[in-house]
């Protein structure tokens, strides 16, 4: 048949460019994208669910948590290099990786391919979350740094909004899940878990961690909007917070 | 029986300029028919259910038994080989579509060339050509055997890659039918030569990287293949040299 007598090499090949083997640098930007997302901004956002789970304790309980992070050495260098520009990174890039995708789910609706398009959804959402709470609560209002007491009262204003508590709920969630499957995700990718069994083990593990993760969050935000703490002070004096033991009862 | 019918309706383009249009097909119901049977019943008599004359529809296949990986197409929305998707296990009217990630050539041909470049590209065989006899080869052990077995299995339908989200023009991505073959080839004692070389070509553009993990190659490979734990052992493989080339400088 007239196939086989097809000219042999198209000058412009149309269709998908086959493999450019070993050239460019995309292998080290993707890699920095998955290994970031780990290290650190997984581990911080470990880090920072456990601080804010303090809240449950009181506007004192929290304000020590907040004086203790600010008096980590270098605070200002750490938070830069270890948080804002691996965000800013991970999160643009994954813009990135996501444009240059195409969702199949209609014709494929298998459940990693739906896992697939919510890994990019649960991003988008958590990064949008993440700039608005930075810019409101790092770089706007009363400065924590500064007075480490007034954080309770901050996050208790911003959430005296109901569509604040919608949205710092939804944000988290969304941050959660884009993180207990992105672990599982690093694994499988990585060649830590190459195998069917291994990597479904590993899939409870990271449902297991992610619940736990968003309970931690959701404690969090119900620390600030029900009614234990209803009055906390404006600001907790910094001779409160660095008393030994403190019940956490507003001035 | 003779009143029971096969609605087909097939996506039609006679040239890659050429319009594309969809045309509708009634046959006689026969036991076991399948999608390619059904279209050489067509070429014996090319006329639509409406009654028109039209032209033999051109489609790849040879085998005719899910063993060359010519004839994949798209079937109800979802790529699979034609020759074994029985008529009787598809909802009717079966709708039959050309691949739709590679650049068409005819009706429900299209040129999947990309995959044999990119074997290509991570040198996807056992070197043992030569001036003189080498001999006979290493042993493989039956364990090794079983465990290379499954990889060897695939017919380069190319079902993996059109079904794959990462696979398109944007990424040039790879597709995870040749990452498999560089686990076969790599494991394999004389292809292992290439090793190394294998590796950092699929560390290149559009390379293993690219892979999201959406884990639809597995769900689609007709020889079910095991696809994502070959993207997940070459995964490690691939940056383990990279990190001994970086160390070596
Ligand atoms: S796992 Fe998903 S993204 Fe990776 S090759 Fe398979 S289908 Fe493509
Ligand atoms: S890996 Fe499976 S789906 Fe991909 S080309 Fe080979 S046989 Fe086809
Ligand atoms: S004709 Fe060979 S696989 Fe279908």
């Amino acid at each position: 048949m007239a196939t086989i007598q097809q000219p042999a090499a198209h000058t412009v090949r149309r269709g998908v460019q086959p493999l450019r083997a070993g050239e460019g640098n995309s292998y080290v930007w993707h890699k920095l994208h998955s290994l970031l997302g780990i290290i650190p901004i997984g581990a911080f956002l470990i880090e920072h669910l456990i601080s804010n789970f303090q809240a449950l304790g009181g506007p004192v309980a929290y304000g020590k948590t907040v004086e203790f992070l600010n008096s980590l050495p270098m605070v200002h260098v750490l938070e830069w290099v270890f948080i804002f520009i691996p965000i800013l990174y991970h999160g643009i890039y994954g813009l990135y990786i996501w444009l240059r995708g195409k969702s199949n789910v209609v014709y494929y609706p298998w459940s990693g391919n739906w896992l697939y398009l919510t890994q990019r959804y649960t991003g988008i959402i958590a990064f949008a979350f993440i700039i608005q709470h930075v810019i409101m609560e790092r770089f706007m209002g009363v400065s924590l740094h500064d007075h480490p007491g007034a954080a309770f009262y901050k996050m208790q204003q911003t959430l005296a909004n109901p569509w604040m508590v919608a949205i710092y709920v939804i944000g988290m969630l969304a941050a959660c899940w884009h993180f207990s499957y992105g672990v599982w995700l690093f694994a499988a990718k990585w060649g830590i878990t190459p195998g069917t069994r291994s990597r479904r083990r590993f899939g409870f593990v990271c449902v297991a961690g992610g619940v736990l993760l968003a309970v931690l969050g959701l404690g969090s935000i119900w620390a600030f909007v029900g009614p234990k703490y209803a009055n906390a002070p404006q600001n907790v004096p910094i001779s409160y917070l660095n008393a030994p033991a403190h019940t956490g009862a507003p001035v | 029986m003779a009143d029971k019918t096969v609605q087909l309706e097939i996506k039609r383009q006679a040239s890659p300029e050429a319009p594309e249009m969809w045309e509708k097909f009634e046959l006689a119901w026969r036991p076991g028919m399948n999608v390619i049977s059904a279209m050489m019943e067509i070429a014996a008599n090319p006329v639509t259910a409406e009654g028109h004359q039209t032209t033999p529809i051109a489609y790849d296949s040879n085998c005719l038994e899910e063993i060359c990986g010519s004839c994949a197409m798209r079937i109800n929305g979802r790529a699979r080989m034609a020759c074994s998707s029985l008529v009787e296990n598809l909802e009717q009217p079966i709708r039959v579509e050309p691949l739709s990630k590679f650049p068409l050539v005819r009706d429900l041909q299209v040129d999947r060339s990309v995959l044999f470049e990119n074997l290509k590209a991570v040198k996807a065989w056992v070197p043992v050509d030569g001036t003189y006899d080498l001999g006979s080869g290493p042993r493989v052990f039956p364990q090794q055997q079983e465990a290379n077995y499954p990889l060897s299995n695939c017919i380069s339908c190319t079902c993996c890659m059109e079904v794959c989200p990462q696979f398109n023009p944007a990424t040039g991505f790879v597709g995870a039918a040749t990452i498999a073959q560089v686990k076969l080839f790599n494991n394999h004692p004389t292809g292992k030569v290439f090793k190394e070389e294998r590796l950092r070509a699929l560390a290149g553009d559009g390379g293993i990287q690219e892979c999201g993990y959406a884990q639809n190659c597995v769900e689609a490979c007709p020889k079910q293949i095991p696809l994502t734990n070959a993207i997940s052992d070459i995964g490690r493989d691939v940056m383990v040299q990279k990190v001994k080339d970086w160390l070596r400088g």
